[in-house]
C-alpha cells in the first residue's frame, strides 16, 4: 500500500510514547491526543518487559476503563457499558472492545457516540459497538443469542449507573425467565461450534477460544449459572480458564495481532514466558485445561437438561417427577437420576476396589459417573494393595471391555486424578501431545481409544484380558525419553506383576509392547513371499499362535485409533496376509515362496511388446527388460500423481513384468492410454521426465526442515537378496530418483515396498548385485548409500 | 507502470472522477462492490446486534498510470473521496508488468 504524502484530515497528531503516559491517557491532553495516548500506553503494556498473565489483563482493564471513562466525562443521561472480554475484565492484547452506549433518547446521541468511537478507531483498536436505549438493548438480547451472552457479562464503565443497573436487571430477568427456550438454543449452537472447531484437548494447534474445552465454553458455563439452573463453575474450571487466558495473552503479544489459534511457531516462546518449559510442556497444560473444561461442560449440560426437564414436569397435571429413585448396578454402586453414584453404605476407604466397580458399572450401563461420586472416590479411596487382587484386575479388564462406553468414564477418572492413583505409570502420558500429522489424539487418549477399539476384537483372541491391557499400555513408554518401545517394555515389566498378572501373562504383555509395531511394519516394508519375512515374525512371537493373534488385534486397534491415514484397507489386507502366512508356518506348513508369474503376466511377456494394464489400483507394465525400466516407469507414475506402495519385478525371458500397487494422490485414477503413451516416450527417451518431475515438485514443494535421510542395510531380512531400507521425507518422484541411482550402480531391484506416513517414507528395496547375489561389498555399499542420499 | 485501486463510498464517485480529470487522467474502470473494514460495516449509531458484520455497498475505481504519476493519483483520490466519517475506504498501488492497447497493439507506457 502506498504512503500518503499528506496526512488525512481529522487524524490526531501522534507522538512517541513518553514517561507520563498514564497522566496523558487520563487527561487526553498534553501534546498527545487521546488516540495516540491509548496506542502508546497499550504498546508499553504489551511490549517486551510488560506484565504477564493476570497482571497484563488487570493492567489492560485499568487502562481501558480509565481512558473510556475520560472520553465520557461530563456527559449526562448516558452510560457506557463494557460487555464481552472487557466486561469480564479479561482483555487480550489485541481483543476488540465490546461497548454499548446506553441513553434515554437523547437527540444528540450521535455526537456523543462519535466522540467515543472515533478515538478508539484512530487508536487502531478493534471495536464492537452499539448505541441503544435499555428497551432496545433488551430486545436485541431477546432476539440474538450471542448478544445476550455478551450482555450477561456487562460492566458499568462511566455515566449514569442507574441506566446500567436497569439493563443488567432486565437482561438477567429475561435470561432466567426464558431459560427453557434459550438454553436448548445455546446447547445447539455449542454443539455446532464443537463440531466445527474440534477439541482443544487433542489438537496440536488449538483455538484456545472457540474449540471444545476453550474459553467460549467457560463463558457458556457462566451463562448457565446466570440462568440459575446450575451452580457457577468450580475452582478447577477457573484455574483452567486462567491457563488459557495466560496462553492467549502471550500468544497475541508474540504474534502482534488478534490470534487465538495457538500456532506451533509461538509455542516455545509462550512456554518460556509462562514457565511451562517447552512447547510440549505448554501444550500439555493447554490440553489439561481444555479437558477439564470439556468434562465440566458435559456434566453441567447433563444437569441443565435434568433441571429443565424437572421444571417442565412440575407443570404437567396429575404427574410428579420421579426424584431420587436409586437402582442397584453393582455392590456399593447405584444409578440415580441418570448418573452413577455410591450406595449409602459404600465406603471407598475400606473398599479400595469400589472405584473400579463403580467405573465398570457406569461404563456397562452407558451412564456417567456423578461428579460428586467421582470427587468422593478421589478423596476417600484407599490405595489398592500390590499386587492387585483378582477382583480389581477383573473389574479393570471389564471396564476396558466396555469399549467406547469406557472412554468418558476413563476421562472422568483421569480428570480427578484417580487413574494416576491406580496407575502411576499413566502420569507421563497424560495429555502428552503427539507432534505427528498422523495421530489424532494425545498419547493418553490414543491409548484409551486403542483399548476401546480392542474391545470389539476380543473374540478373535484366546486372551481378551491381555488384548485389552496390551491395547491400553502399548505406547506407555511415550512419556519417557528414548525409544518409546524400549521404555514401554521397562514400564510394563514393573507394572504387570503389580496388576497381579502371572509370570507367563506378564511376559506376554511385555512381548505385546515390544512387538506392537512388528506386524504393520513388516507387512508394509517386507516381501511377504520371502520365507525370511515370515520367519522374522514367527521367531518374534516365539512360536506362539496366541501372541500372534494378540499382536494382530493390537495392530488393528492401534491403527484405527491413530487415524485414517495410518490404517487403510490396503494396510489391513497386508497385515492379515502376513498373519495368515505366519499362522500357517506355526501350524507346521512349509514357508511360503514367491508365487510364479500368473497366466496373465505370462501372456503379456509372450506378446513381447510394451503393454500397460490398469486394474483398480494395480498397474502392470510389461516391456523388454532393460536398464532404467523400473525407474522410468516409477517416474511416469509419479508424473500421473500416482503414489507407489509396492513394486514387484518379474523377469520372464527377455521381458520384465513390473506390477505396481498405486494409490492416486488426488483421487483420480490413471488413464491407461495416456499412461501407456507416457511410458513409451519415457523408455524411448523422448519424455523430459526429470524436468517435468522437477517442475511438478516445485509446484507442490513441501516445507523444508525434515530430518536427514537414513540408509540401512539389512542382511538377514531376505532369502537371496539384501534389503536396503531408506527413511526420508516424502517427495514427488522419490522412488524414480532412488531406483535410477540403484540402476546406475549396477544393482537389480527385485521388489520395492513404500510405506508413507505423515510426510515420511520408509522404502525397502530388495537388491541383488550385478552377479545376481546379495550386495555385500562394503565399497559398493558405501557408494550406493551416498548416491541414494544425494538423490533424495 | 502502476495500477491504483481505490474503494470509496458510492456517492463520492463523481467528485473523484472530476478530480482525476483535472489531474489529467484520461481513463479509469469503475465497478460496484460490497465490503467492510474494521468497523464491520456499522455506522456510528449502530443499534443492531454486536458481533454481526454487514457488507456495505462501495465503488471500486482502478486507474493505470505511469510510475511517476502514481503518488499524485493516490493523493487526488484520497482528498476527493474523503468525508471524514467511517467507511471512506482505502487506496493502494500494485506494480503492473505489461499493458497492451487492444485496438492498436501498443504496449507499455504507449498503451496508457
Amino acid at each position: 500500500m502506498s504512503e500518503h504524502r499528506r496526512r488525512p484530515q481529522g487524524a490526531e497528531e501522534r507522538s512517541e510514547p513518553g514517561g507520563e503516559q498514564s497522566d496523558a491517557v487520563s487527561r487526553g491532553g498534553g501534546r498527545a491526543g487521546p488516540a495516540a495516548a491509548l496506542r502508546a500506553a497499550r504498546a508499553e503494556l504489551v511490549g517486551p518487559g510488560g506484565p504477564v498473565g493476570a497482571g497484563l489483563r488487570d493492567a489492560l482493564t485499568a487502562l481501558y476503563d480509565r481512558w473510556l471513562a475520560d472520553r465520557l466525562s461530563g456527559v449526562d443521561d448516558v452510560a457506557l457499558v463494557a460487555v464481552g472480554s472487557l466486561g469480564r475484565r479479561e482483555p487480550a492484547p489485541y481483543s476488540d472492545l465490546d461497548l454499548v452506549l446506553l441513553h434515554r433518547g437523547r437527540r444528540d446521541v450521535a455526537a456523543v457516540a462519535d466522540a467515543l468511537w472515533y478515538p478508539v478507531w484512530d487508536a487502531g483498536t478493534g471495536l464492537d459497538h452499539s448505541v441503544r436505549t435499555v428497551a432496545e438493548a433488551v430486545a436485541v438480547a431477546r432476539a440474538d443469542l450471542k448478544a445476550a451472552l455478551g450482555m450477561l457479562d456487562l460492566r458499568h464503565l462511566a455515566g449514569d449507573r442507574a441506566l446500567t443497573g436497569l439493563l443488567r436487571e432486565s437482561v438477567l430477568a429475561g435470561w432466567r425467565a426464558d431459560a427453557a427456550r434459550r438454553l436448548p438454543e445455546l446447547r445447539e449452537a455449542t454443539r455446532a461450534r464443537w463440531e466445527a472447531q474440534g477439541e482443544l484437548g487433542f489438537l496440536v494447534e488449538p483455538d484456545v477460544k472457540e474449540c471444545r474445552g476453550g474459553l467460549r465454553d467457560v463463558h457458556v458455563l457462566r451463562a448457565l449459572a446466570a440462568a440459575q439452573v446450575v451452580d457457577p463453575p468450580g475452582s478447577g474450571v477457573v484455574a483452567a480458564r486462567d491457563v488459557l487466558l495466560d496462553v492467549r495473552g502471550e500468544l497475541q503479544r508474540r504474534a502482534g495481532r488478534a490470534l487465538d489459534r495457538f500456532v506451533q511457531q509461538e509455542q516455545d516462546s509462550v512456554a518460556a514466558t509462562l514457565g511451562h518449559g517447552d512447547a510440549d510442556g505448554v501444550l500439555q497444560a493447554v490440553s489439561e485445561a481444555g479437558r477439564m473444561v470439556s468434562y465440566a461442560s458435559d456434566a453441567t449440560w447433563r444437569r441443565v437438561a435434568a433441571e429443565l426437564d424437572s421444571r417442565r414436569r412440575r407443570w404437567l397435571p396429575g404427574r410428579r417427577p420421579a426424584v431420587g429413585v436409586r437402582r442397584p448396578l453393582a455392590e456399593g454402586v447405584v444409578e440415580q437420576d441418570g448418573e452413577v453414584v455410591l450406595a449409602r453404605d459404600a465406603d471407598p476407604w475400606t473398599d479400595p476396589v469400589l472405584v473400579l466397580r463403580a467405573a465398570t458399572a457406569a461404563a456397562r450401563a452407558g451412564l456417567p459417573l456423578a461428579p460428586h461420586a467421582v470427587d468422593r472416590l478421589a478423596t476417600e479411596s484407599a490405595a489398592l494393595p500390590s499386587p492387585w487382587p483378582a477382583a480389581a484386575r477383573d473389574a479393570f479388564v471389564d471396564l476396558l471391555g466396555a469399549g467406547r462406553r469406557a472412554v468418558p468414564v476413563l476421562e472422568a477418572l483421569d480428570r480427578s486424578g484417580l487413574l494416576v492413583a491406580l496407575l502411576p505409570e499413566w502420569a507421563p502420558v497424560r495429555s502428552r501431545p503427539q507432534r505427528n500429522p498422523v495421530h489424532r489424539f494425545t498419547v493418553d487418549r490414543h491409548l484409551v481409544e486403542t483399548a476401546a477399539n480392542a474391545a470389539a476384537l476380543t473374540r478373535t483372541v484366546a486372551r481378551p484380558d491381555l488384548l485389552l491391557l496390551g491395547a491400553l499400555l502399548h505406547d506407555i513408554g511415550k512419556g519417557h525419553p528414548g525409544d518409546h518401545t524400549d521404555a514401554g517394555v521397562r514400564v510394563v515389566r514393573g507394572l504387570a506383576p503389580r496388576l497381579g498378572l502371572s509370570y507367563g501373562d506378564s511376559a506376554t504383555l511385555v512381548a505385546m509392547v515390544r512387538h506392537h509395531l512388528l506386524l504393520p511394519d513388516t507387512a508394509t516394508r517386507r516381501d511377504l513371499g520371502d520365507p525370511v519375512t515370515i520367519r522374522t515374525v514367527t521367531e518374534a512371537v516365539d512360536g506362539s499362535r496366541d501372541l500372534l493373534d494378540l499382536l494382530h488385534g493390537l495392530s488393528i486397534a492401534d491403527g484405527l485409533a491413530t487415524g485414517p491415514a495410518a490404517w487403510t484397507d490396503w494396510k489391513a489386507g497386508l497385515v492379515a496376509d502376513l498373519v495368515q502366512r505366519a499362522a500357517s508356518v506355526l501350524a507346521g506348513a512349509p514357508p511360503p515362496v514367491s508365487p510364479p508369474p500368473t497366466p496373465e503376466q505370462r501372456a503379456l511377456a509372450d506378446a513381447g511388446t510394451l503393454a500397460v494394464r490398469v486394474e483398480g489400483e494395480t498397474v502392470t507394465v510389461a516391456a523388454p527388460d532393460a536398464p532404467g525400466l523400473l525407474s522410468k516407469t516409477a517416474g511416469v507414475l509419479a508424473l500421473h500423481q500416482l503414489d507407489v506402495r509396492s513394486a514387484t519385478i518379474t523377469t520372464i525371458g527377455a521381458m520384465a513384468v513390473n506390477v505396481f500397487a498405486v494409490s492416486p494422490r488426488f483421487g483420480r485414477g490413471p488413464d491407461p492410454a495416456v499412461l501407456r503413451a507416457d511410458v513409451a516416450r519415457a523408455l524411448a527417451g523422448t519424455l523430459a521426465l526429470g524436468e517435468r518431475l522437477a517442475a511438478k515438485e516445485r509446484a507442490y514443494r513441501t516445507p523444508s526442515g525434515a530430518a536427514a535421510p537414513r540408509v540401512t542395510w539389512l542382511d538377514a531380512a531376505a532369502t537371496a537378496a539384501t534389503v536396503l531400507e531408506l527413511r526420508a521425507a516424502d517427495s514427488m518422484g522419490l522412488l524414480h530418483r532412488v531406483t535410477a541411482v540403484l540402476e546406475r550402480c549396477g544393482l537389480a531391484v527385485q521388489s520395492a515396498l513404500v510405506s508413507t506416513l505423515g510426510g515420511a517414507v520408509v522404502d525397502a528395496f530388495y537388491l541383488v548385485g550385478p552377479d545376481g547375489s546379495p550386495v555385500t561389498d562394503p565399497g559398493l555399499r558405501a557408494r550406493v548409500e551416498q548416491a541414494v542420499v544425494d538423490a533424495v | 507502470m502502476k495500477l491504483v485501486t481505490a474503494i470509496i463510498k458510492p456517492f463520492k464517485l463523481d467528485d473523484v472522477k472530476a478530480a482525476l480529470e483535472t489531474l489529467g487522467v484520461v481513463g479509469l474502470t469503475v465497478s460496484e462492490v460490497r465490503g467492510y473494514g474494521r468497523q464491520k460495516g456499522h455506522t456510528e449509531v449502530y443499534r443492531g446486534a454486536e458481533y454481526t458484520v454487514d457488507l456495505v455497498p462501495k465503488v471500486r475505481v482502478e486507474v493505470l498510470t505511469d510510475d511517476l504519476d502514481a503518488d499524485k493519483v493516490v493523493d487526488t483520490i484520497t482528498e476527493s473521496a474523503r468525508t471524514g466519517k467511517i467507511g471512506d475506504g482505502k487506496v493502494w498501488v500494485v506494480p503492473v508488468e505489461t499493458v497492451v492497447r487492444v485496438r492498436t497493439g501498443e504496449r507499455g507506457a504507449d498503451a496508457l
